[in-house]
């Protein structure tokens, strides 16, 4: 799979790269109950600043699983150096190689949007134990999507749909959760700060104008597109 | 990368607030001011968002900030972004 978007946030080495970044993974991690005991999954690890803190914060068992082998790398490393004891697996969120009601939270912080939505969405349901939680942040249109906007937004970042926030409920519901809720973010449209980064040795120059045009993409179309944190959990 | 590179992402940043790490591991943040074959001049940001660390009016840097040599530099981005 070749998405120069996800080689772009990977070789930069950009941690907390999702809406809200870093402080609100916190804010919402820090609303949650979350015992030792517990198996927690992060679904899209990235360079694995979240799983870090996770394990950190609540000393919980935590899995780290990513598709792009420079953020497997770049976590691993992370994890290392700050002795967490993380599992870190190469993997693909859509397939799992993941036992049955194996996690009792799940967290996925801009990953499903860049998959096929409903097939990561079963198979996260399969992964996590009955009456176990999920957490989500994911991008959501805010109004219908003229076609030409659409198509843009899907060939920049290498996606297929871009659900709204009745959609993305929809698709949680079909998958086999309830109590699907909202997450209360609206002040979190914001740029962050960039301190957690670890670039590769060499970043191809390309990334940068790549950087450039998604920039100029966000700034124009805010209006139509931005995010959604959910919450929900398996019956 | 190269030092042309780097002279290219200075210029192509102008007026921008980054963060650059040198080789030496330091990190400094700041708006690109001036950038020449050999130097980038930031003017220091303490924090994105007006905190600032008290530089003063940058009365200890002259009018361009700080002088940072181009070929000790290991990385630049941009100080704050949105991503997906």
């Amino acid at each position: 799979m070749v998405n120069n978007y996800l080689d772009l946030v990977a070789h930069f080495g950009i941690g907390g790269a999702h809406p809200g970044g870093f402080s609100l993974t916190k804010s919402i991690l820090e609303d949650e109950t979350i015992q030792p005991v517990e198996a927690v999954l992060d679904v899209g690890c990235g360079t694995g600043q979240t799983a870090a803190f996770l394990a950190q914060r609540f000393g919980c068992q935590v899995t780290a699983i990513d598709n792009h082998p420079v953020m497997v790398m770049k976590a691993k490393e992370r994890f290392e150096i700050n002795g967490s004891s993380v599992l870190v697996i190469a993997g693909d969120a859509q397939n799992l190689d993941l036992l049955d009601n194996s996690f009792d939270l799940l967290i996925a912080e801009s990953v499903i949007a860049f998959t096929d939505i409903s097939k990561t969405l079963y198979e996260l349901s399969r992964v996590l134990k009955s009456g176990g939680r999920m957490i989500m942040i994911e991008m959501a249109a805010e109004q219908p999507l003229p076609e030409e906007l659409r198509k843009k937004a899907c060939s920049l970042y290498g996606i297929k749909e871009i659900p709204n926030e009745d959609e993305w409920k929809l698709k949680i519901q079909q998958a086999g959760f309830t109590h699907i809720e909202t997450i209360d973010t609206s002040s979190e449209f914001i740029h962050s700060e960039i301190t957690d980064i670890n670039p590769s040795e060499i970043v191809n120059m390309d990334l940068y104008d790549l950087w450039d045009e998604h920039n100029r993409f966000i700034t124009q179309n805010y209006d139509f597109i931005g995010f959604r944190a959910f919450r929900c959990r398996l019956p | 990368m190269s030092q042309s590179d780097f002279y290219n992402l200075c210029c192509r940043y102008h007026g921008k607030n980054v963060r650059i790490t040198c080789r030496d591991g330091r990190v400094h943040t700041g708006e690109i001011t001036r950038t020449s074959r050999n130097m980038v001049w930031i003017r220091p940001t303490g924090s994105l968002g007006g905190y600032g660390y008290g530089f003063g009016g940058y009365g200890g840097y002259g009018r361009f900030g700080v002088g940072i040599a181009l070929g000790a530099i290991a990385g630049i981005v941009l100080a704050s972004a949105f991503f997906w």
